[in-house]
């Protein structure tokens, strides 16, 4: 016994830990903290006021070049959106370079560059430096500007707007913005048609000229270069860069909200509602709570293991994901709590937020969640520090912000010095579970009445405006009266009664490319055909015939099932109206909206088998404005024209989720009552 | 793990090339007893370090009956292990202030989690229970059988041309195990015994299957006895590591497809068959690609996105593996152009290439965008982690990874032209249309 363990004492001094049984049963526990040692850049200053920040790193062979433009937000009113214009402007060609030869050159040296309205970035390999810089200041000294460069990017623009319109996400944002900051301030207005298509050449070049000044600049060189040769060729490419006084306005703080307000958008498509509880908050990073701020937030709602995940995604799966922050900025932000949830528990999730937000405020956190949040935190800081842009950028902010010099040399050891009553000061300082705004964008009819139970709803429109008082003039009005009226403006029961079948051939274009489609309507042997053509060939049809349907395309055909062929059938006849009552279709009327300023009755349709769809009637002129279908996506009809006593849309909008934007379609031939040929429905 | 997409990996693998010739990446290296061989390379500028272990593992191994089981254990071993609760894997990491992923390719699977550097054991140890003793019971199947299933919709069923990897794999492979994707078959996963994946466990989970690496703010020394510490004592595997050796035969003829997907713009696909990823005339393959769609002035981004606008994008993506991958090349077309429309235009532009080469300009261009590509390619730890592991298992040699850009330099103009015509063989190739599923009839 003594002999084994001598050897076994024998073994473990002469390989001290490789032979060593390991315990296994826990974790092992980390060694001390590492310092961080974060070395001040170089730094010097042009005579024109040009600020630069120089991180030296030879690791590899590359240099960074970064400039930002430290204006103060400001408020483009009529020209919303203009900003957003400059940096693809200066991108566009220089006095000694087209566009494409600024492309071909950059790629030719495997560089990048680009451009925005308060920044220049240019990167490439040490041995480019010097063309990088070379094509960095043409960019910046030499613009063009030209107009059909503008004229490309606005189409871009409001190609995306468009399609914006529609998208839930924006309009919450949107909403957001303007209750939090008002219409009038920098982060409170919003870009519109108008106000893209006002901008101009000259805006362009009056906002280069008035901000892209040396004096409120802050160069970042970054990767394998000394500061002696940093000066060398930062004042041979920028100390031309003529300086110059640029007046600021300050950005006013908007005040909180009274109470908790409701607002709602009504999208009547929607299957799911995006809840976003916000309100403003003062929160710059030179503030004494910033790091206070972020560890709250991030037992919130921060992450995948805070408050609000664990709470709506894992215990009630409500959503895919509930997250909450609190922004930074140097003068105003916001506070905000969001998940995009299942419409039916749309009022119990903003219910379980509401209570989340109030809980951290009334009841503070736990030790052990303050420990996760640091752990969290101080990690997300180390591995931050792995790229060299960001001591950069640390050594920016500090002269931006007028931080303390050591702020991030004591980033860690202050998160670590933080105590749970520091982080429930904040939380009582910070949360305001009793002054929010609580916006929900989703279906109305479904949401609206459960809301109510939470506080005073205000409805808003898609631009986040609110939505226009309607009120029902007719008390007694009722759907089947609206669609009566329908039938009585667009020519009358009779005269539409009269009509047995229609073909209608209608154009539209995506992107030069024509489409044509063309109907048949044959209501008296109840059948329907369709086929749309591209590039003059049929790229699918769809016929309905003896109780059946089928599409066909690309060289496939599929029957439709029993549901599809009950939402394909409206469209078997011209006026589907009239055939609402004889199909036992049961219609709702769900008020008076507001349908692109024009006021309009919403009329709820549900076939027998469920399909719903809604419908918009003028309460001016009695015709239907908009449809509404889920499946089929949003048309709007404009333009009425009399054929043969019948008035009937000769243009129509049709946005689906299926094409990338609204499809203007108009009609090209109505024939009414002609004579149908059977093979049109083989 | 959860984002552990083939497509992107590969994607990804494509634009961060390995290694540099001016700064090279050191490292130290050993091998244990048990045959797990552990790479190290230390960078003190930032207290963080990357532990990873690359399995040589990949959807190539697996029998084909059973189609989907090297990624089902990336999935399954974050169940945790005799000693690491359920679900405790991912929390502990991201509460010791880390984080990590996984991914599964046709060759290898990869593991690897950033943490601070003091907290090096901890990964070290956590890794060594996965190899030791990893959890492999039938909830763990179970849940994560349900887990794979909303990865696949998601990223493949659900996903416009998802599909495109699988599909174009089994045209292009008819006896090699790389006809079939490493998301697999569910069918298979479900049809499996809780014994086969346990033997699938002891066969290719083992040391001497293992390639561990450790990069960043380390002590070599002391990371060397954690490291013996910890996975010496794991017992070498048993079995026999199976490794198909079946080859590929050249194709003769074209195969040629249409899908109908979940899409409103058509694609067409190109497949060419490439030789095995040590090959030398892998670089050219790379440099082709990067000439044909790599970049806004780019060949084929010039001619049929801007000029032509027939397409929305075009790509061309080598996807080089262990025993010969495939050269994937595809194009969206624009609105209203038809596939074949397109696809005739790519064809132009490749015959373009094998008559009349690369201009001397050109060459010049790809050679310096080539070179920043590789320069750049090694700027993360996890990057440099990922090039070591590979460099090792792939070419047998780690310092592969220092070696890169002189590779690259070897091509030559004539090379570039002598490929094209080798590889991108009209009558041997694999292409398919993705077209627009019927949609129900709007209006």
């Amino acid at each position: 016994m003594k002999k084994i363990l001598i050897y076994f004492m024998f073994c473990m001094a002469i390989s001290a830990v490789s032979m060593a049984q390991v315990d296994r049963s826990n974790y092992p526990e980390p060694g001390p903290a590492p310092t961080i040692e974060l070395d001040d850049p170089a730094t010097f200053t042009l005579d024109n006021g040009l600020k630069v920040f120089v991180v030296e790193n030879h690791k590899l062979p590359r240099v960074t070049f970064s400039l930002v433009i430290d204006r103060k937000p400001i408020l483009e009113k009529d020209k919303a959106g203009m900003t957003g214009f400059v940096g693809q402007m200066l991108m566009a060609g220089t006095t000694n370079r087209t566009k494409e030869e600024l492309d071909e050159e950059v790629d030719f040296i495997g560089a990048t560059l680009r451009a925005g309205s308060t920044s220049m970035y240019g990167s490439s390999l040490k041995k480019h430096q010097e063309k990088i810089l070379t094509l960095m200041s043409d960019v910046m000294f030499n613009p063009v500007f030209p107009e059909e460069e503008l004229d490309k990017l606005k189409k871009q623009s409001l190609t995306a707007l468009a399609t914006s319109k529609d998208n839930p996400d924006a309009i919450s944002s949107r909403l957001a913005a303007k209750l939090d900051f008002g219409a009038d301030h920098p982060y409170g207005e919003i870009e519109t048609e108008a106000s893209l298509q006002n901008v101009n050449v000259n805006d362009i070049r009056e906002y280069y000229e008035t901000y892209f000044k040396p004096n409120i600049s802050y160069l970042a060189i970054v990767g394998d270069i000394t500061k002696e040769e940093a000066e060398k060729v930062v004042k041979a490419h920028f100390s031309g860069w003529e300086k110059g006084e640029v007046s600021q306005k300050d950005v006013p703080i908007p005040a909180s909200p009274e109470g908790r307000q409701v607002a709602l958008v009504d999208r009547s498509s929607s299957v799911q509602s995006v809840i976003n509880i916000t309100y403003p908050v003062e929160m710059s990073i030179d503030n004494p709570d910033y790091l206070k701020a972020r560890v709250l937030n991030y037992i919130l709602g921060g992450g995948s293991s805070s408050r609000l995940f664990m709470n709506l995604r894992e215990d009630k799966g409500y959503t895919y994901g509930a997250y909450s922050s609190i922004g930074t900025d140097r003068y105003v932000t916001s506070f905000s709590a969001e998940a995009s949830v299942r419409t039916e528990v749309t009022d119990s999730a903003v219910n379980e937020l509401v209570s989340e937000i109030a809980k951290i405020k009334a009841s503070g956190v736990t030790a052990h969640e303050l420990e996760s949040a640091k752990a969290s935190l101080s990690g997300s800081f180390g591995r931050s520090l792995e790229s060299p842009s960001t001591l950069a950028n640390f050594a920016i902010n500090i002269e931006r912000y007028g931080l303390p010099k050591d702020f991030y040399k004591t980033y860690l050891q202050r998160l670590s010095a933080l105590s749970v009553e520091d982080i429930n000061a904040a939380a009582s300082k910070y949360i305001h579970p009793d002054n929010m705004y609580i916006t929900v964008v989703g279906n109305g009819a479904e949401i609206k009445d459960k809301l109510e139970a939470i506080g005073a709803v205000q409805e808003y429109d898609i631009w986040g405006d609110p939505a226009r008082e309607m009120e029902m003039v007719d008390a007694d009005m009722t759907a089947e009266k609206v669609i009566s009226n329908y039938l009585t403006a667009i020519g009358g029961q009779e005269a539409v009664e009269a009509i047995k079948t229609a073909k209608v051939v209608m154009n539209a274009e995506i992107q030069g490319q024509k489409i044509k489609m063309t109907s048949y309507h044959d209501e008296a042997k109840s059948r329907y055909a369709q086929t749309v053509e591209m590039l003059g060939n049929v790229v699918s049809t769809t016929t309905l015939a003896d109780n059946k349907g089928k599409i066909s395309g690309m060289g496939q055909e599929k029957e439709l099932t029993d549901e599809q062929f009950e939402e394909v059938k409206m469209n078997m006849f011209v006026f589907p109206e009239a055939h609402y009552e004889s199909l036992m279709y049961t219609l709702t009327l769900d008020g008076v909206k507001d349908v692109d300023g024009q006021d309009a009755y919403k009329v709820i349709v549900n076939n027998p088998t469920g399909a719903t769809t809604v419908n918009y009637y003028s309460v001016e002129s009695g015709l239907k404005i908009k449809s509404e279908n889920e499946k089929t996506g949003d048309i709007n009809y404009n333009d009425y024209q009399e054929r043969q006593g019948i008035r009937y849309p000769m243009s129509m909008v049709v946005k689906t989720s299926m094409i990338p934007m609204p499809l203007n379609t108009t009609v090209e031939s109505l024939e009414l009552n002609v004579e149908m040929n059977d093979e049109n429905f083989k | 793990m959860k984002k552990s997409s083939f497509l992107a990996l590969a994607f990804a693998g494509m634009l961060s090339v390995p290694a540099i010739a001016q700064n090279s990446i050191e490292f130290k290296e050993f091998t244990l007893d048990n045959g797990l061989h552990v790479i190290m390379h230390k960078d003190n500028t930032t207290p963080i370090v990357v532990t990873s272990v690359l399995y040589h593992v990949g959807s190539k191994n697996e029998d084909p009956e059973r189609t989907g089981f090297a990624h089902f254990f990336e999935h399954l071993l974050f169940e945790g292990s005799e000693n690491i609760g359920r679900g405790e894997y991912m929390k502990k990491i991201q509460s010791e202030g880390g984080t990590l992923n996984a991914y599964t390719s046709n060759d290898i699977t990869y593991y690897y989690e950033t943490l601070p550097s003091n907290k090096l054991e901890i990964a070290l140890y956590m890794e060594s229970e996965r190899m030791l003793h990893a959890k492999i019971d039938q909830i763990g199947v179970d849940t994560q059988r349900e887990v794979v299933k909303e990865e696949k919709r998601q990223r493949y069923d659900n996903q416009p041309y998802g599909t495109i990897l699988p599909e174009t794999l089994l045209r292009a492979y008819s006896e090699h195990p790389y006809q079939w994707a490493p998301i697999g078959s569910l069918d298979h996963l479900n049809a499996a015994s809780l014994q086969e994946f346990m033997d699938f466990y002891k066969e290719f989970y083992v040391p001497n299957n293992a390639t561990l690496t450790i990069a960043g703010d380390i002590d070599y020394k002391q990371t060397e006895e954690w490291v013996k510490e910890y996975f010496a004592d794991i017992p070498k595997g048993q079995k026999e590591i199976y490794r198909p050796s079946i080859v590929e035969p050249k194709k003769t003829a074209e195969i040629r497809d249409v899908i109908y997907d979940n899409i409103q713009i058509p694609a067409v696909i190109q497949a060419y068959n490439l030789p095995p990823k040590t090959d030398k005339d892998s670089y050219a393959m790379d440099m082709l690609s990067t000439y044909l769609t790599g970049g806004n002035s780019s060949l084929m981004t010039k001619e049929l996105v801007d000029k032509q606008q027939k397409a929305l994008a075009v790509a061309a993506i080598p996807l080089d593996l262990e025993d010969g991958g495939i050269f994937i090349m595809y194009g969206i077309a624009n609105m209203g152009v038809q596939a074949e429309d397109l696809e005739k235009e790519i064809d132009v532009l490749i015959r373009q290439v094998q008559q009349e080469g690369v201009s001397e300009e050109d060459f010049q261009k790809l050679q310096n965008i080539i070179e920043n590509d590789v320069v750049s390619g090694n700027s993360s730890l996890d990057g440099i982690a990922g090039n070591l592991a590979q460099s090792y298992v792939f070419y047998g040699n780690t310092n592969q990874i220092n070696m890169e850009l002189e590779k690259y330099r070897e091509v030559t103009r004539d090379d570039l032209k002598r490929v094209a015509n080798k590889y991108l063989t009209l009558d041997g190739r694999v292409v398919l249309y993705y077209l627009p599923k019927p949609a129900e009839s709007k209006q």
